[in-house]
């Protein structure tokens, strides 16, 4: 094997180990269920394949729906968290750059936070911050 | 840093969000004419880039760390480009009552589209294409499924999500592996490289790039979305796709082969000359028994994808195959837009684009249905129209080819036989059109009315018709134009 692969051996290992982990429990849990009721029962009762909590019998769906505006919330901060992860590696090299190549470094943010700024006032006016709507 | 190479695509993006925010200010019922005032001011822009801002079209330059590149052809598409933006603009006009979510947004999706378009008619390295080909995909995500309110619209647009989605997958694995096999991103660099550092790698990620680009213009083996997709997307959407989004794949796979063949990597275009066969043949043969007009459609698309690659294969070997793929482009606009100008005014909201709805349409618009026998004539490729000479001019490269290597004597032949074969879709829409069935007419639940077309419609249509009698009819001047165009251009 190449040798700069080789140092990933363990990482492989160990994935080898999870999924193994993983699909043995699930499997073994099966086959000791499979066994057990064969011995006891003759069919597996309807309870044993309601989720497990506490004793108490669930109430309710599994899966609830959530307001959209979650969604639009997320997807707003996605947009604009990005501005960030642009503006870090801009303001270190900001000062550096004045010097030689004002119009460039200056610019390109400046066109950027335009183009996002008319999505911020897209979203403001169709009122994707205003909850009550 | 040079501006002026892409003053195009700022103007653009600047209509684009102009019409964005004027839209929310605008009252309801004003909003409709935005995609007319989007259109006017593409034709502006594009008569004033052809006669007024002195492009010098016969020189090329490189800006932004050379991955923007402004050459004769670059140009060429970009003007294609623009008016195909206007004819899609113009025929969603009388859309807009279907479209629930707003016009501002669906005009300045549109135009954004187009920015990606023009950004990749001039990408020249793997950061500039990866870019210009998601801003297209991403914005075409919204757009096949923005009739939210109807099913097949949603699915059309989740099935281009996911596959698009497995495409852009592709396409970057592919693009880290050219840069892992060269060294570098840009297309000039790389086939200044001699030899390569790592020639396995950068084969296998050109062949994944390739298949990335594959799914765009819709060849086999990656044409299976096109059916469905183009079916359930709003008609103006379905134009843009078949004609911009196509063209502009075409212009991103035709600069990456340019600047990457070389003998090494032989192999590729070889596989593409079997893919265009399969294409041609599918194609063809799909459309035979094609009775949904949009289905239809998205068939011819990839047959004329699978003469395309004729093309673009004869360029990579080294051919001047330019002027022959900016003809049939521009053929293929022309006949695509007025079909699907068409095909948008005659159905109506909610319903099956069946051939069906073409029944008599003779009687109740003579000019629309002359307008639609034409461009199905056209894009069947019979002469003496435009598509006609496109496919001609095709064959002819081929048969230059052909000389150097007898195996393609072959893919002459099928050809020929897809282009005989072709010929029998169109006879069954000519005889809707004019001659429809007595029992077809009684089934007909449309009323013999004359359809309302509104004026900017009918110029866009007559446009469209004189582009396809002209270039079919004068074939020389338009060549003399491009040729005009791409004099002194070079392949940098």
């Amino acid at each position: 094997m190449d040798g700069q692969l080789q140092q990933y051996l363990p990482v492989l290992i160990l994935a080898v180990v999870a999924i193994a982990f993983a699909v043995g429990n699930l499997v073994a849990s099966y086959l000791i269920g499979q066994w057990i009721n064969r011995r006891r029962l003759k069919s597996i009762p309807a309870a044993k394949n309601i989720p497990y909590e506490c004793g108490m019998l669930p109430i309710g769906a599994g899966n609830n729906r959530l307001s959209v505006k979650f969604y639009l919330v997320a997807m707003l901060f996605i947009l604009f968290d990005i501005e960030v992860v642009f503006l870090y590696p801009w303001a270190v090299v900001y000062r550096e750059m004045l010097a030689e190549n004002a119009g460039l470094i200056f610019g390109s943010m400046f066109s950027f936070i335009a183009i996002l700024f008319v999505g911020y006032i897209y979203a403001i006016k169709t009122q994707a911050f205003d909850w009550k709507v | 840093m040079n501006l002026q190479l892409i003053t195009l695509e700022v103007v653009v993006t600047l209509i684009g969000a102009t019409i964005l925010l004027g839209s929310l200010w605008l009252p309801a019922d004003k909003r409709r004419h935005l995609p007319l005032v989007a259109a006017a001011a593409l034709v502006v822009l594009l008569i004033a880039h052809c006669f007024a801002m002195g492009v010098d079209t016969t020189t090329t330059l490189h800006g932004f760390g050379g991955g923007i590149v402004q050459d004769g052809f670059a140009i060429c598409l970009k003007r294609l480009f623009l008016a195909s933006a206007a004819f899609v603009l113009a025929m969603s006009a009388p859309f807009v009552e279907r479209l629930r979510a707003g016009p501002g947004e669906f005009c300045a999706l549109i135009l954004f589209a187009l920015v990606g378009m023009l950004f990749a008619a001039s990408a020249n390295d793997f950061v500039m294409l990866f870019v210009s080909v998601e801003l297209i995909t991403v914005t075409f995500y919204v757009l096949t499924s923005f009739q939210r309110h109807e099913t097949r619209s949603l699915e059309a647009g989740a099935k281009y999500l996911i596959l698009g989605g497995v495409a852009t997958g592709l396409m970057v694995f592919g693009i880290s592996l050219i840069f892992a096999g060269s060294g570098t991103m840009s297309l000039r660099e790389i086939s200044k490289l001699d030899p390569l550092p790592n020639l396995m790698l950068f084969n296998a990620g050109l062949l994944l790039v390739v298949a990335g680009l594959g799914f765009k213009i819709a060849i086999v083996p990656f044409q299976l979305w096109a059916p469905d997709v183009y079916q359930g997307s709003p008609t103006p959407v379905t134009a843009f796709l078949a004609v911009g989004s196509k063209i502009a794949g075409f212009a991103l796979l035709m600069r990456l082969l340019r600047h990457t063949s070389r003998p090494e990597t032989g192999f590729l275009l070889d596989a593409l000359a079997a893919l265009a066969a399969f294409s041609m043949i599918y194609g063809s043969l799909c459309a035979i028994w094609q009775r949904q007009l949009k289905r239809l459609m998205a068939y011819i698309g990839i047959s004329s994808a699978g003469y395309l690659l004729i093309g673009v294969i004869a360029m990579a070997k080294g051919f001047d195959g330019t002027k022959a793929i900016l003809f049939y482009l521009a053929a293929y606009l022309f006949a695509a837009m007025a079909t699907f100008t068409v095909i948008g005014l005659i159905s109506k909201e909610g319903e099956d684009e069946r051939s069906e709805i073409l029944n008599g349409l003779h009687k109740r618009s003579p000019g629309l249905a002359l307008t639609l026998t034409l461009s199905i004539v056209s894009l069947a490729g019979i002469p003496p129209l435009a598509g006609f000479f496109g496919k001609f001019l095709l064959l002819q490269l081929l048969l230059e080819m052909a000389v150097n290597n007898a195996a393609y004597y072959w893919l002459l032949g099928i050809a020929l036989a897809c282009i005989v074969a072709s010929l029998a879709f169109f006879f069954g829409i000519i005889r809707a059109v004019y001659w429809p069935s007595d029992v077809a007419l009684s089934r007909a639940t449309a009323p013999a009315a004359p359809i309302p077309t509104s004026l900017p419609l009918k110029i866009s249509l007559a446009i469209c018709v004189t582009g396809i009698i002209l270039l079919g009819l004068q074939p020389d001047v338009f060549l003399d134009l491009i040729q005009e165009t791409v004099r002194a251009f070079r392949w940098q």
